[in-house]
């Protein structure tokens, strides 16, 4: 399968959400091909699993002094905490009939070639159920799923140097009073890319597209104007507006 | 009053369940960590929580999340009932 490899374009965070609508829709309608794009972000921001609570999730007095963009995702999942530069996010918007229709196992398939790409740079790192990369020292990504009649997306969520003291000031999990302690704890343990590795952050992205060749007959594309005028109008609507990203 | 109760489900997501209503569920807010298709599916679940009297057994509660046409991910049927069954004890 061809697979059009999007490696460029800064947008903030409610643009990027937006576009992860119009890309699995516009693959569903056989408008573009297949596609893997990495994600450049302009600031500090929170995407939000699209079932959670805001007020479970975000340290709200502190995300507003921050700027810190709280941004509710199409998919279900949990929070994270990201910064530019700190963390790798991609997606690969694929047609159904390439996924498998066991969800579990679908993650797993998804995410191999990321985890190729980490191993081939020396780190150790396995698929763990349901949807994260875990390392032995914590948790270094995860996953999360849409699936239409005709397409899926699929975008992850990697830590290569994440500030971790700020994520537990953004997300209540840093918290002592978070009611379930195991949780928090568990959540708490993140492990990073750059810890254990030498490589630039833009070294293990083409380390990834390598990998995903492995795969797929990658070719360089990049979005057209049209999918990021759509994505720009849909995050005025819906994605940069507290009616969608506080609606729970 | 409102009421809340969760369930962590092991290997799995979270599961909250946050409800109003003195001798019924008037209510019902289902939030979580969780992965749910089609997504909108998530105000059916609440739904067939709204109208339950607080003292519905478990049972009921199971085959009432049951019947809504969705694929629970992370989840089953049991976990939302048992925080159900947590938010109006």
């Amino acid at each position: 399968m061809n697979l059009r490899v999007v490696d460029s374009g800064t947008y903030s965070e409610p643009v990027q959400q937006a576009l992860e609508r119009v890309l699995i829709d516009r693959l569903g309608d056989g408008e573009i091909e297949p596609t893997l794009r990495f994600w450049y972000r302009d600031g500090p921001a929170v995407p939000l699993g699209r079932f959670q609570a805001y007020a479970d999730e975000v340290a709200a007095d502190y995300v507003a002094k921050h700027d810190v963009d709280v941004v509710r995702r199409i998919t279900g999942g949990g929070a994270m905490y990201v910064e530019p530069g700190a963390v790798i996010t991609y997606s690969l918007y694929l047609p159904r009939s390439a996924v498998s229709d066991d969800v579990e196992a679908s993650y797993a398939e998804l995410d191999q070639f990321a985890i190729d790409a980490l191993r081939d740079l020396g780190l150790d790192v396995r698929h763990e159920p349901l949807n994260d990369i875990a390392h032995p020292d914590g948790k270094i990504g995860g996953a999360a799923q849409l699936r239409t009649d005709d397409a899926v997306v699929h975008h992850t969520t990697m830590s290569y140097a994440l500030d971790i003291a700020e994520m537990l000031r953004v997300l209540r999990i840093g918290e002592e009073k978070v009611s379930d302690k195991a949780v928090a704890s568990a959540e708490k343990r993140v492990a990073r890319i750059n810890d254990h590795v030498d490589a630039s952050r833009s070294e293990v992205i083409e380390t990834m597209i390598d990998t995903a060749g492995d795969s797929y007959a990658t070719v360089e594309g990049e979005l057209s104007e049209s999918t990021l005028a759509d994505a720009r109008t849909l995050a005025d609507e819906q994605f940069a507006t507290d009616e969608w990203n506080r609606q729970l | 009053m409102t009421r809340s109760g969760s369930v962590k489900v092991p290997d799995g997501k979270l599961v909250e369940v946050t409800l109003t209503g003195d001798e019924r569920i008037e209510s019902a807010r289902v939030t979580g960590d969780f992965f749910l298709e089609p997504p909108e599916a998530r105000a059916e679940l609440e739904a067939a929580l709204e109208g339950k009297p607080l003292d519905v057994d478990r049972e009921a509660l199971v085959e009432a999340i049951e019947a809504v046409d969705a694929q629970f991910i992370g989840f089953d049927a049991d976990h939302l009932a048992e925080a159900t069954m947590e938010a109006i004890a």
